[in-house]
């Protein structure tokens, strides 16, 4: 499994709407409300704000990973979005966030949870690769960058 | 007088033995199976234990339920998003792939040591069907995997063409011993036996996964019991009705691997081991059956007939059964060259000595020579020939799941994963110098797609992904460690 192959353009959102973490959270989640592979959207939410009430996944330089695990989930699911304007995360930096990655695990699928989760950090470490996610302006653009990112990686 | 003691003592030295010389043998790459056979040959009348075992109705018992659990752990094991795109060609192979080399193989034995046709279909049938367990045995002893489809159209091949062999080798014992049976019959049999075969199980794994999600069982231990006892359910069920049970058991193993099912790991890990035991345990009883002086009286005819199976009767099955799949000469070489025959023939091959065919002993010791020289020539070389035609690849074993946990029962603890921030106080730090709370842990680091085993001098990374077990009272403590920022 990919991150990339996870994701498609009906999850990415390259004009994020809202300026908090609750309304840009709530703005990822709602892609999938009609989703089948969501049995109740509600816990969704539920588990990724318990999360965000752990620590917040705003991890810095300008991203957040939200995530949580659910059994209200058929498989796993991730969603993308990106914002000119600086959204209020209560980051670990302090800084304002522009790119969310959204991360949806589920319940018994816990080792592959975590190996995306380590994917996407690990990707998102990288500055050319943020940068390039910054530039971006259509979602096939910000498909394609993140094809080419996850390349070099191995499948999960 | 034997008594269950001295049975139990006997059985579980064997086994012993068997697994302590696969370990020692490991590297010279002898087929574990053959290896098994030759403890029990050691065992047997004839080698320095001197055990006479002489009856095939149990050993044909301990077969099939061998094998049911075998089919069964292969199905659970075979993943379904892999094998994709390679049902169509698996299937042609499973079906007309098995009816052709039966025919070819019987076609060849009639004329050149002019016997009569069917009972030359009847020992063709018998190795007509590749073995699954052999196949993988070979290729995982090997440190190899095959490029691109290969793996899992000939996994799913052998797990899949039993059914067939079965069919064949019953239908032509009751063409023997029943003239009157009409080709017409036979074939109404067959599709029963695959219609059935394949409804229940399909059915069967469907309803197993729905059970075994529904019902909570408070004690784990019961899972594996619960997913034992519908298996054989299944498999004895579809063999009851008139179905071919093993292919019943083989789907149903199918569906289940490949859907979202609680405790899992627990259940492939069972199977695992009873399908080890149980490979075992067939080939040690096999193996006493057999005394190999026989096998040497039936040296020529078994040679000439192993030679007709190897070189003629499957590559060409397979090449007429992929004539419409694309595949290029050397996949269609290799897919040949991996027919190894195993356990299944053997099995089958106690059914003439059942039904009184004659001259069935001498069926049993050819195909017992059969399956020997194919597994030692095939088996042996099987690695150098995918070398050779440039289609293999470094095995990778199978991922498993790591990590499985459920807190629902305890309240007071917690698994939360934590991503290392890039500016985070835990960076470049031991984890011994984290000051953790004495009943939290980090219990996992990925790194890289890694996973790292963490101890107290391991160093923190940023982008590190930390798995950490905290006891709820101390969470704030734990919250102000993770979340400090330089």
């Amino acid at each position: 499994m990919k991150l990339s192959e996870l994701l498609s353009e009906e999850v990415i959102i390259p004009d994020l709407s809202g300026n908090t973490k609750e309304e840009v959270i709530n703005q990822l989640i709602d892609l999938f409300k009609n989703d089948s592979r969501v049995n109740d959207i509600e816990k969704v939410r539920i588990a990724v704000m318990d999360r965000e009430k752990v620590m917040s996944t705003g991890v810095g330089k300008g991203f957040a990973i939200p995530h949580g695990k659910t059994d209200a989930v058929k498989d796993i699911l991730c969603a993308f979005g990106k914002s000119k304007l600086p959204i209020d995360y209560q980051s670990l930096d302090s800084q304002p966030v522009h790119l969310v990655f959204l991360l949806i695990g589920k319940d018994n699928l816990v080792s592959m949870h975590i190996k995306l989760l380590s994917r996407i950090s690990r990707m998102m470490t990288k500055d050319s690769f943020r940068d390039k996610l910054l530039l971006a302006e259509s979602k096939d653009d910000i498909l394609e960058i993140f094809r080419e990112e996850e390349k070099s990686y191995f499948e999960l | 007088m034997i008594t269950i003691d001295y049975l139990l003592l006997i059985g579980a030295v064997l086994i012993l033995i068997s697994i302590v010389t696969s370990k020692i043998l490991d590297n010279i790459g002898i087929p574990t199976l053959l290896l098994f056979i030759g403890v029990g040959i050691i065992a047997g009348s004839e080698g320095l234990g001197g055990i006479v075992f002489n009856d095939p109705a149990l050993a044909q018992s301990i077969g099939i339920v061998a094998l049911l659990f075998i089919l069964f752990s292969g199905g659970l094991d075979t993943d379904w998003r892999e094998s994709k795109g390679v049902s169509a060609p698996a299937m042609t192979l499973a079906t007309a792939g098995v009816l052709l080399t039966a025919f070819i193989v019987a076609a060849f034995l009639t004329i050149v040591l002019d016997t009569p046709f069917l009972w030359s279909l009847l020992i063709a049938s018998i190795i007509s069907s590749t073995d699954a367990a052999a196949v993988f045995a070979v290729l995982r002893m090997g440190n190899i995997s095959l490029k691109g489809k290969l793996k899992p159209l000939i996994e799913l091949e052998s797990g899949s063409n039993d059914p067939m062999a079965v069919f064949l080798t019953i239908g032509t014992i009751e063409l023997l011993i029943n003239p009157e049976k009409t080709i017409l019959s036979s074939v109404l049999f067959f599709l029963q036996q695959m219609g059935f075969g394949a409804i229940v199980g399909l059915a069967g794994g469907k309803l197993m996964v729905y059970f075994i999600n529904k019902l909570n069982f408070s004690y784990e231990g019961i899972y594996p019991v619960f997913a034992l006892s519908l298996a054989i359910i299944i498999y004895s069920l579809t063999a009851v009705i008139g179905g071919s049970g093993f292919l019943a058991i083989y789907i149903a193993g199918l569906v289940i691997g490949n859907s979202q099912l609680i405790q899992k790991r627990a259940l492939i890990r069972f199977f695992d081991g009873l399908a080890v035991l149980s490979q075992i345990a067939m080939f040690l009883t096999l193996g006493l059956l057999v005394f190999p002086s026989n096998l040497i009286k039936v040296l020529g005819e078994g040679l000439l007939l192993s030679a007709i199976l190897i070189i003629i009767a499957r590559p060409v099955s397979v090449f007429i059964s992929l004539a419409f799949f694309k595949y290029n000469i050397r996949e269609k070489v290799l897919i040949s060259w991996v027919g190894l025959r195993g356990a299944v023939p053997i099995v089958l091959a106690t059914f003439p000595l059942l039904y009184g065919i004659s001259n069935s002993n001498m069926i049993f010791n050819l195909v017992f020579f059969v399956v020997i020289t194919s597994s030692l020539l095939q088996g042996w070389s099987l690695n150098l020939v995918a070398k050779w035609l440039g289609l293999s690849l470094p095995y990778e074993a199978k991922k498993k799941m790591q990590l499985e946990f459920s807190n629902e029962m305890q309240r007071d603890t917690d698994i939360i994963e934590i991503i290392v921030p890039e500016n985070s106080e835990m960076r470049g730090k031991q984890i011994v110098d984290l000051n953790f709370p004495e009943d939290s842990r980090i219990i996992l680091i990925v790194r890289n797609d890694k996973n790292i085993v963490p101890s107290g001098g391991t160093l923190i990374e940023a982008g590190d992904i930390l798995t950490i077990l905290i006891n709820k009272e101390n969470s704030a403590a734990i919250h102000d460690i993770i979340s400090a920022t330089e």
